[in-house]
């Protein structure tokens, strides 16, 4: 049979092609319309031969539902954007930060916390779920109308919450698709410098110009790292490298930092509250509600509405839908 | 009855509901014996028949017949349907219903309020199981008291409508179908 479909003497009926993408885990909509041109020229660029990672095939995926939805009805939040200029100096990637921050409702000095919520706001919606820690960290995708990235949720939450920036750095700068195998590195080409950007955006200069020194002379280096580090969520490797892009340490004082390990007593004694954020399958608040609000309005049926909110719901959690007015009974009775 | 050359194309519901119940013939009455289901509410019937034997009734009526179109047009329709239907396969049946109704003009026969709403909102010509009961009462095929406990269970369930047990025997009253 997939002989005479391939030769063209015989087509396919709906229930074929459905199967076909049940088989290739797509959607069969997908045979019909084109991806965003962010895949298209992606997929152009990479040639036949490239193989779609886990991390491809999601990106692509939520791309297209988000797509449908801001169809149905826009996605607050979401809308097109100028680009930002390529930072091409260190001054120019501390001001990229600054910027990026108050675009995302942050303060100057404040930590960034829930980053879902507030890249939101900034028109990129994130997602996290766990690929495995041998998968790419990160990635994203430019739509027409803002964007979307995900976070492997393998690695521990610093290095999540570093991977969610980094995306919105590629995101702010209009990259059009990225899959980032590693966030952590410090080269001087584009992607050392969007890492740059994440950490100035997770530890604000000023903030770390203030509080590192006074904290230092308080406690000492330890108990210093130990609560910056858990007050502004990040993983100790990214707060030496931050205060040695500060010159507020030098190296040795930077593997030292290294090598703290927050314990339990740390904790409590210090009142620290570790983060969830992007832990296991997440999805961003502001895409969660607008799939309600579609189910609600019975634009999506409700085996739908589940599919979209991609286990994160049960059937049980999905509200029942209100009953109507008497009078709409002559909708059904003609 | 339904007037002239009218094709029926019908959900599994509605025609579980009429088979279940016995009124099949009706059904043939009713629609002139026009009547055609996408083969995805066809491979739903057949899934269901190991629950109720009955439904085998509907792949043996010579005078419903499957559709298994595979041209372009319906097959890009009913992918458009899928967006906002399925998932995990369910609800393929509704989707070569609605594609039908679009891609052939036929009447749409489907109780399930997402797919009535899509078709309200391309103006497509859509009925339920319910429609389909006042007629058949008006054309003294089905009394009310026969269909009274599958119209209430559909109004308090299905239709999302604020009638309890005898509803619909008192609003068929009020509105003059028991005459």
């Amino acid at each position: 049979m997939v002989n005479r479909i391939e030769g063209g003497q015989r087509k396919v009926t709906a229930l074929e092609l459905a199967a076909i993408a049940d088989a290739l885990q797509a959607r069969m909509q997908s045979f019909f319309t084109d991806p965003a041109p962010s895949i298209v020229s992606h997929r152009s660029a990479q040639g036949l031969d490239a193989t779609e990672s886990a991390v491809d095939h999601l990106l692509t995926e939520l791309a297209a539902a988000v797509e449908f939805l801001h169809g149905l009805r826009p996605i607050q939040g979401l809308a097109t954007r100028e680009p930002w200029e390529p930072p091409t100096s260190t001054e120019a990637v501390e001001g990229m930060a600054a910027r990026a921050r108050a675009e995302a409702g942050y303060g100057p000095d404040e930590p960034a916390k829930n980053l879902q919520d507030h890249l939101a706001t900034a028109g990129l919606l994130l997602f996290s779920q766990d690929f495995g820690a041998d998968a790419a960290d990160a990635g994203s995708v430019l739509l027409e109308e803002g964007g979307v990235a995900i976070v492997n949720s393998a690695p521990k939450v610093g290095r999540r919450r570093l991977s969610a920036v980094h995306e919105f750095g590629h995101y702010l700068l209009a990259d059009e698709y990225t899959v980032d195998w590693r966030t952590a590195h410090t080269g001087p080409d584009i992607e050392g410098r969007i890492d740059r950007f994440a950490r100035a955006f997770l530890l604000p200069a000023t903030a770390m110009a203030s509080v590192w020194p006074r904290a230092v002379t308080a406690n000492g280096t330890r108990t210093a790292a130990v609560t910056i580090a858990g007050s502004y969520l990040v993983d100790m490797s990214t707060l030496a490298r931050r205060l040695q892009d500060l010159d507020l340490v030098d190296a040795s004082t930077a593997n030292d930092i290294r090598a703290v390990q927050t314990t339990q007593t740390d904790i409590v004694t210090h009142d620290l509250y570790p983060s969830h954020e992007l832990e296991g399958l997440t999805q961003p608040r502001t895409y969660q509600k607008h799939v309600l609000a579609l189910f609600e309005a019975e634009k999506i049926s409700r085996d739908r509405a589940l599919g979209l909110l991609g286990g994160t719901f049960t059937d049980a959690d999905l509200p029942e839908l209100p009953p109507r007015q008497e009078q709409e009974i002559w909708e059904y009775v003609s | 009855m339904t007037e002239g050359p009218v094709t029926h194309v019908f959900d599994t519901g509605p025609l579980r509901h009429f088979t279940l119940n016995g009124w099949l013939g009706v059904l043939k009455f009713l629609t002139g014996g026009r009547i055609v289901i996408p083969e995805s509410v066809e491979r739903e019937i057949k899934d269901q028949q190991h629950q109720h034997a009955a439904l085998r009734q509907i792949l043996d009526a010579d005078w419903i017949t499957v559709d298994r179109s595979d041209d372009l047009e319906y097959l890009a329709a009913f992918a458009r349907y899928e967006e906002h239907l399925v998932d995990g396969g369910r609800n393929r049946g509704e989707c070569g219903v609605l594609a039908l109704g679009r891609t052939r003009g036929h009447r749409i026969v489907i109780d399930d309020n997402v797919p009535r709403v899509l078709a309200k909102n391309e103006k497509l010509d859509c009925t339920g199981t319910l429609g389909l009961l006042c007629e058949a009462i008006r054309a003294d095929k089905l009394t009310v008291f026969l269909v009274e406990s599958l119209a209430d269970d559909l109004l308090a369930s299905e239709y999302r409508l604020p009638f309890g047990p005898g509803g619909f025997r008192q609003w068929a009253a009020e509105n003059g179908l028991l005459t």
